[in-house]
Order: C-alpha cells, then structure tokens, then sequence
C-alpha cells in the first residue's frame, strides 16, 4: 500500500467505485456536476470543492445537478431512498441543514420506528463542515453533536483518506440514513489509500496512538491535533492514546472506557461547542461506566460557546489547539 | 329600482381559467393578478367618462381584495379618477352561481351595462341573468368564443361611452342568440355558442376535448376563425352570429358519413371529425337528442348528464343576451369626436 | 375519461364507504377515550383520495399528510391493521410505534402518513426520481392540503418536479381551512391550482366532493406523467366534515356549514345519486355494500380492542437495520 492521494480524491473514488458497482447509486448536490443549463462546459465544477469532479463524465445523469434548495433536493434523496434508490447527497456546507432539518430530523430518521420498522432508507448526505478557513459563522459550524443527538440516523466523521473511503463505501452500503462529515482542512492532506474498495465498519474506534499516561478522544481534523500534543506531551516523558471514534453515532464506548481504565485520565478534543456536545456525551458515559478507573477529572477541549467567528485572530482562540490539548492533559494529572 | 347616478357592473370570475383544458389541451393560465389589473385599467376611464359607481363581485381573495388594495394603498392622482366602488352584499360560495348571482343583483339595481370578465361558461351563466342589461364581454383566456380577446382600457371605455349616454346604446347592442335544452320537460338550462351531446356519462371534469365522445353538435353561430366545437361546422359552413339560423351537425365514427373536417376543438389541438349529416337550424325547431345516454356539452363544458330514460330537447331562440359591439361604439364616438376637443384656432 | 365499468364503480363505493365508516367510528371511539394522541379524519374528502388512487398501482407512490386515513384505506392499506394502530396496539400497521398520523405500508405505496405539515412533497419527487430512474412508467402523488400550500417544501418541490421533468401529481386537498384558519386568509390566490403558473406546469382545480371529476382530472394527470410529460398540480375543492383534530369545537366555522355541506356536498350522496341515476348501478347493490363494510369496521374495532399492547421489548426495536 503505497499510493498516497488527498482525502479529496479518495472520497470520489469512493463514490465512483460504488456507482461502478451499483446502477442504484446516484449523486445529488449543488453544482455536483456544474455547468448545467450554461452554454460553457459540464462537469464545470463537480460540487463547490471539487470532490464530485469527473463523475459527470463517467455516470452521466446519475450525477444530479440541484437547485439551492435543499428542502426539496434532500427531501428528494430521502424519499428516493425509501423507494429503492441509494442517494449520495451533497449538502454544501452543513450549517445549510438549518433549512432542511425536518427532512433529517422528522423523515429520513423516523420512518423505520414510526412505520414498525418496515421502512428502509438508504441515503447518504455528505457535507464538509467545520472551522480554519476563515468563513465565519454560517459557513464553518460543527454539527455532529447535533445529529448524533438524533435516533436513526448515524453519523461518520472520519479523519484521514484512508478512513474516508473505507467508511464513505460503507456509508453507500448502508441501510440506514447516514451523514457523512467532510472537515474543509482535511480535503488537500494526501495519505495511503488502497486502490481497491474496502469498508470499515461503524462504531469501530481506531487507537491512533498507543500510550499509557492519558487518553485522548479526538474527532476529525483534531485527530491531527492531538497527535501534534501527543509528540509534544511524550518529549516530557507523559504518553498519551490516542482514539479517533470514527464515526459519533454510534460511538465506540468500549474502546473508550478500555482505555481510561487502562490510563485513569480522559480529555474530550471536540470542535463542535461545549453544551451537549460530544465531548459532553463522552464524558458522562465515561463519568458513569468508569468512574472508579478516574485519576483525576475529565478535560474537554472544544470551541467556546460562541458561534464562529471571522476574523483569524479570534478564529485561532476559538479552535482547539495543540497548546490547549496539552495543557488539558496537564490539568488531568 | 331605477338609479339617477350612472352605475356599472363588473363581474370578474376569478375561478375562470382553472379547468381541465390547462392539463390535457395548451389553453392558457390567466392569472388573476392581471384580471384586477384589467379592472383597474377599466375603473380608471370609466370614471373620466362619468360613471358614478361600480358594482362589483365580493370574491375576498381573489380579484376583488387585489383591487380594494391597489385603491387603499395606489397613487392618489390615479385613484382619485376612479367612480365609487361597491362590492354585493352577498354570500360568496366560490362558484359559478356567485356570477349568477352578481348579475342578477345588478340587474335589479338599474346598471347601465355589465363589464363580464371570464371565458364562454362565465358569460353563460351571466347571460342567464342579464335579462334586456346590455354585456361587454371580456375574455380572460384564448380558449373562447363568446367573449372578445381585447385591451380591458378599451371595453371599459366603450362600456363609460354607453352608460354615460355619449354613444347610442341603440347603435352599438344586440340580442344574441342562444340554444335551449331541457330534459323530460325541466331542468332547462342554455348555451350561447354550442351545444355538444358527448357519450361520456359523467359531467367530471366538465371540459369536453375528445372527438371521439361527440355525437351531436348544435350551435347558434360558427365562426371559422373561433377555437372550440363550432369551429366543426364553421369550417364548413359559417354562421354569423346575426343570421337568423344556427346548425345542427350528426358527428359519424371516424372515416364514415360524407366528410372528414379538421377543427382545432380546442387550443392546440386539431382532429378530424367525419360528418354524418349537417343541416340549418330555424328558432323554436324542436330537436329530440338522438344519443340515448350521455351528457350535455354547454359552451364546451358538460354541465348535463342524462340516461336511457331521459328524453332531451334543444332548440334554438333570439333571446339571448344583449351585448354591446365595441368596434360599433369606437366607430360612433370617433365619428361623432366624443373624446375630441376642438382648440380655438 | 377511461370508461367506468361497474365493477370499478363498486370498488371506488366501497372504498369512500370505508374511509366514511372508518372516520366515523374512529370520531366516537375517540370520544370514548380508548383512542390515545391526536386524529385528524378525513371525513368529506373521500372522493379525492378515492379519484386518485383509483388509477393507481402498488409499485405508484403517494406521500400524505397529517389526515392520512382516507388516503391509506384509497391506496389498499390493510383496514383491520390500520385501526389497530389507531389504537396503539402491536398488531397495527406500524406495531403501534406510528400511530394516526404515521401509518404507512411502502409494498402498498404509501409512504406514510406525515405529521409534519408540507414535508410530502420533496418526499414524493424522490420517489417520482426513484420511478424515473427505474422507467417502468410509475407516478408519485403528494397530498397536501391548502395549508400546506404555502410550505416552502411544497413550493420548493414543484420547481424541483418540475426542472427534472418528474412524474409526480401535486393534488391539493383545498377543505377550505388550514386548522381554524381559513384559506382566504392563507392563500392570497382563489385557487391553490394558480400557482402552477409560476412553476410553467398545467393548474386545475376541479370539485372536489365529485368523484368522477377528480377521477378524470386525476387521470389525465397520471397519464400525462406516466407519458412522461411531467408534473401537474391539480387542487381539488372539498369539505372536511370534523375538526382540525378530534377535540376541536369548530367554533370558526359558520352556524349550519357542515350541516350544508353534508346535505348538499356529501360526495358519496353524490356519487350514490349519479351512479344510479345513471343506471349503471343500483341502489340494492350500494346497500349490499354499506352493510359488508359496516361490518368490516365493526370487526377492526373488536380486534384493535382485543389485541395486545406492544412490549417493552418493542421501545428499542426498529430504530436502525443495524447500529
């Protein structure tokens, strides 16, 4: 395994091998072609970053352009789903959801209890989402606490190529409604990625790094994060472990709790705000599974309880950071 | 009652427009935003030409609140022009029998005339009603025959030319003719242009644009440039609506009788239709309908249905509504220079 | 119109006599207190539900609204299973986890009931996108009623139909009232069917309470998608007889109107009348048919009664196929 391509590219090749694979799979999003109804060229776009480009020309009218309006596209996706089909929904940035949230919410996420479990919708809604890219408010929020929060629908998050793909293949495969979260930052990182397809499952939490001292769970682009604190933290002599949860619903509890037991010190590294928040989540189910193992408090680390902001000088304080993660290990011990 | 102020009437039917034809045949969606502002083009000349009042349908969301709006809320030079608007006391059920209704309101309050807006059935009802008050008609829509196809600035100042006593009504009106039918004896009802019988059993969606259910066709005049059922026989032999004769036309299975017309039966729609015998049709000539069991087509909307058991008439009368001749009233006043002044030198 | 035959005019008696008797016992049964959570009936609208489906098939989708009753008995949603899960009982069409106002059964085509007022209709273009692409001629109908009209979901979703040329039917259910309010205050049309025009698709409002009107109208409409031609918003003007919910004293409805509208606008007194009048049925046979389907209801009530409660076991079942 030595071909190293973007976390980009590998969520295309996901969606190209999957709609290779199976006639039921379609994409649907804003500009996920682009170009049409213009007289320049098709496929001008392949959505607003790119990650569609090229399937246009490979899948043709599978690839489906939509209007800004995601009431209707992604209600669509929903209930094409319900009939057969296996949408791949693009929403552009996930703050949009505030304009479809019923479709989420009340639909997709609810037809398989309320209907007696006799429903099944299979769709995919991807999104990027997410801070350091200076887009202020409306266009950099994280909101996986938020579905997760949500019976029925599951959540990814992934925070390398490598599980991108796996997980996106397995999000297509899927029989239940899952939003998969793109984090902006992570779209150009290259790393290894097998050419061929391959899954990986849900609520399978990858030990990104051993260690003995501490427990760090990390999710998406604070994965990376942690590492940096990590290396930093085990100059001083104070070895972290490193758990990316993969996907947030569901949450890989049993890793987690393994490894407190086995460190006796947790910190939360979440960029989504504080309350009710995945760092929350977490630290209660440890609070109440793992209590005895604690050596000193659990720490979370996340965004204030602010929206984003614009400016770079205050996005920098807003995010996590390496420096914070360290210092909350610190306050651990 | 009699008025001594010179009063108008305008019935606006803002559930014209609407039916079936819009889905199976290219008729055209007549937005009502544009009914009232047909009716604001008319309030403005009518009250330079001096009509007092305006009588109107009370629709509440249709074309009526558009114009309380514009006369709440417009410019004031413009408004100020206007005659005084009245709405009907009346209960409003959104139906063709507001129409009738209004008309035969207005009627009895000694309107000079009444502005119809609508297609050939709002005009039908009306004319159940209008009794010896001349109609402006007005079309809202390009799928009628009845109602002329013009600028609304234009009927509602031949209609202020008319009230007002500047033109002649004696010069420029009419009595139309109408076809009459009525089942065992009752239910009479009437058609101003044509009278299709149609195999279909049920009035549903009212429209009637297959061919293939005609059976019998009767019209009181037949215009060879008109969209619709008349335009059968008119293509054949054309009628004016002042001859003192309408048609009765037998529709033969398709490739039989004597010949094979094609008639635009409706808005972008041309068939063929085989003829099995056509034939001039004198007033008070009494038809029995041959088609044992089916429904009445009344200006192109099945409005009757009747069986095996049902004996059905249709003759033709001259006492159909009174209509007033734009062009006629145009002509007169640019003949007798009512809306010229004269400068000194 | 496809011509009626008689034995299509039975079933289409039959089924606006079950969504009719359904409402009706569904009314006293809740006052009795057995009925747990909200009802909207759907009582007076009969002939819309009935003119659609009529020419529907189970591999056809309809999508519903928060009075979905008429329309599952209209579309083959199993009666007996359809009141058990009015009453919340495990045997119901959705083991009693939907209730009224989420019955559904996908192998019948119906995507559920939905409470959520407006949401059926971006639900309803997936489903017509997913009958494109499976190009065997199948249509998708979203009911939604004149309150609904005015969602954004709705709108948003007859532009969507109509960009990607969808064979989706948008049939408004006008009854005249969204809750207590009346449609001249919602909608500042007279016709719901006017606002096709600014999505460039065919409107037409027909009668509502005439169930051959909306039978043809419904017709061509399907037909014209089916064929390809794209979608059709069609508003069908009708009356419910019972309030918003069950509860509701209809003080906003003027004195003697759903007397009225029972007198003169009942759709199945209508359709009763035609139908004999016309000679094609007779009035012994309409009869025959009042008594079975009494009975039928009868039956579903003793059975939702007399069926057992879900369990404890049933709470966490049926969230995800796997998680």
């Amino acid at each position: 395994m030595s071909r190293k391509i973007s976390f980009k590219d590998a969520i295309n090749e996901a969606l190209s091998q999957e709609m290779e694979r199976d006639g039921s799979v379609i994409v649907m999003g804003l500009d996920n072609a682009g170009g049409r109804g213009t007289e320049g060229q098709l496929d001008a776009w392949g959505g607003v970053l790119g990650v569609t480009k090229g399937l246009y020309g490979k899948y043709g009218d599978r690839v489906i352009d939509t209007p800004i309006s995601e009431s209707s596209y992604i209600g669509a996706a929903v209930g094409a789903a319900a009939c057969g089909m296996r949408p791949v929904v693009e929403m552009m940035f996930s703050d949009f959801f505030g304009v479809c949230f019923d479709q989420m919410m009340n639909q997709a996420a609810k037809f398989r209890y309320m209907f007696g479990g006799k429903a099944v919708t299979p769709v995919t809604m991807r999104t990027c989402y997410g801070g350091g890219f200076r887009a202020a408010a409306q266009h950099s929020q994280v909101l996986y606490s938020v579905f997760a929060h949500i019976p029925g629908l599951k959540v990814v998050v992934p925070s390398t190529p490598y599980d991108a793909k796996g997980l996106l293949t397995q999000c297509i495969r899927d029989n239940d409604p899952v939003i998969f979260m793109e984090h902006k930052v992570l779209y150009a990182m290259k790393g290894e990625v097998p050419e061929e397809s391959y899954t990986i499952p849900f609520g399978k939490a990858n030990v990104v790094r051993e260690g003995k001292d501490a427990t760090i769970v990390a999710i998406g682009w604070m994965v990376h994060k942690a590492l940096q604190a990590a290396q930093s933290l085990s100059k001083a002599g104070v070895e972290c472990e490193v758990i990316d949860p993969r996907t947030v619903s569901p949450l890989d509890f049993d890793t987690i709790i393994k490894s407190v037991e086995k460190t006796g010190r947790l910190v939360i590294v979440d960029e989504s705000n504080p309350r009710c928040s995945m760092a929350s989540d977490i630290s209660s189910v440890v609070a109440q599974n793992a209590f005895k193992a604690l050596k000193g408090p659990i720490q979370m680390v996340t965004a204030p309880h602010t929206p984003s902001p614009f400016s770079g000088a205050l996005e920098d304080l807003y995010l996590p950071s390496p420096a914070k993660i360290e210092a909350a290990v610190k306050a651990t011990m | 009652m009699h008025n001594t102020k010179t009063t108008v009437g305008i019935i606006a039917n803002p559930l014209s427009g609407r039916d079936v034809r819009r889905l199976v045949t290219k008729a055209s969606v007549f937005q009502n935003a544009e009914k009232s502002n047909m009716v604001l083009r008319m309030l403005g000349v009518l009250g330079k030409l001096g009509v007092d009042e305006v009588f109107m349908l009370p629709d509440v969301s249709g074309v009526a609140s558009r114009v309380i709006h514009a006369m709440r809320h417009g410019r004031a030079a413009e408004i100020s022009a206007f005659p005084r608007v009245t709405f009907l006391e009346m209960p409003i059920r959104d139906s063709a029998d507001d129409s009738l209704r209004a008309a035969e309101l207005m009627v009895s309050m000694g309107v000079s005339v009444i502005i119809v807006m609508g297609g050939d059935g709002t005009h039908r009802v009306v004319a159940n009603a209008s009794g010896d008050t001349p109609l402006l008609t007005l079309s809202t829509g390009t799928n009628n025959v009845f109602p002329e196809i013009r600028e609304a600035t234009i009927t509602g100042l031949a209609a202020g030319l008319v009230a007002s006593g500047k033109v002649r009504l004696k010069d420029v009106a009419s009595r139309n003719k109408v076809l009459r039918c009525e089942v065992n004896g009752s239910r009479k009802d009437m058609a101003l242009v044509d009278l299709g019988v149609s195999t279909e059993c049920w009035i549903g969606a009212r429209a009637l644009w297959e061919a293939s259910c005609l059976t019998e066709l009767f019209v009181s005049f037949a215009e060879p440039d008109a969209i619709g059922l008349s335009s059968i026989p008119a293509l054949i032999h054309p009628v004016s609506r002042t001859d003192a004769y309408g048609l009765r036309l037998v529709v033969a299975p398709p490739g039989e009788g004597f010949m094979t017309v094609e008639a635009p039966i409706a808005p972008g729609v041309l068939l063929p239709v085989s003829v099995a015998e056509i034939s001039e049709v004198r007033p008070k000539e009494v038809f029995k309908v041959e088609t044992a069991r089916g429904t009445l087509a009344l200006d192109g909307e099945r409005e009757i249905e009747f069986s095996e058991n049902d004996s059905v008439k249709v003759w033709l009368e001259m006492d159909g509504p009174v209509t007033v001749d734009v062009n006629k009233v145009m002509l007169a006043a640019a003949k007798h220079h009512v809306l010229v002044r004269h400068h000194r030198n | 119109m496809a011509e009626l035959k008689k034995e299509d005019l039975l079933k289409a008696y039959r089924t606006m006599r079950e969504i009719r008797d359904f409402e009706e016992r569904v009314h006293k049964e809740f006052a009795t207190g057995k009925i747990p959570g909200f009802v909207h009936l759907y009582a007076g609208e009969e002939a819309v539900a009935t003119g659609v489906c009529s020419h529907l098939t189970d591999d056809d989708r309809i999508t519903s609204t928060h009075r979905g009753h008429g329309h599952c008995i209209a579309k083959g949603v199993d009666i007996i299973g359809m009141m058990a899960e009015i009453f919340g009982k495990k045997t119901g069409s959705c083991c009693g986890k939907g209730g009224s106002m989420h019955i559904a059964d996908l192998e019948k085509g119906m995507l559920g009931a939905n409470g959520i007022v407006g949401a059926g209709g971006p639900l309803g273009c997936g489903a017509a996108l997913a009958a494109k692409f499976k190009g065997k001629g199948g249509v998708a109908v979203v009911f939604f009623g004149d309150g609904a009209s005015n969602q954004g979901t709705i709108l948003e979703s007859m532009n969507l139909a109509n960009i990607w040329n969808l064979p989706v039917i948008f049939l408004a259910e006008n009854n005249g009232y969204a809750e207590s309010t009346g449609v001249k205050y919602n909608v500042p049309t007279p016709n719901i069917a006017d606002r096709a025009a600014g999505f460039n698709m065919p409107g037409v409002t027909v009668d509502g309470n005439d169930f051959f009107a909306v039978y043809e109208a419904a017709g061509e409409a399907i037909k014209r998608a089916r064929e390809g031609g794209g979608p059709t918003l069609l508003e069908c003007k009708t009356n419910r007889f019972y309030g918003h919910f069950e509860g509701d004293a209809m003080t906003y409805k003027a004195p003697g109107e759903v007397k009225r509208q029972r007198e003169e606008c009942d759709c199945l007194k209508i359709f009763a009348a035609k139908a004999t009048a016309a000679g094609l049925v007779t009035a012994a046979e309409l009869e025959a048919i009042d008594k079975e389907v009494a009975a039928l209801i009868d039956e579903a009530v003793e059975k939702a009664l007399a069926a057992p409660n879900p369990t404890e076991a049933d709470l966490l079942t049926d969230v995800y196929v796997s998680y």
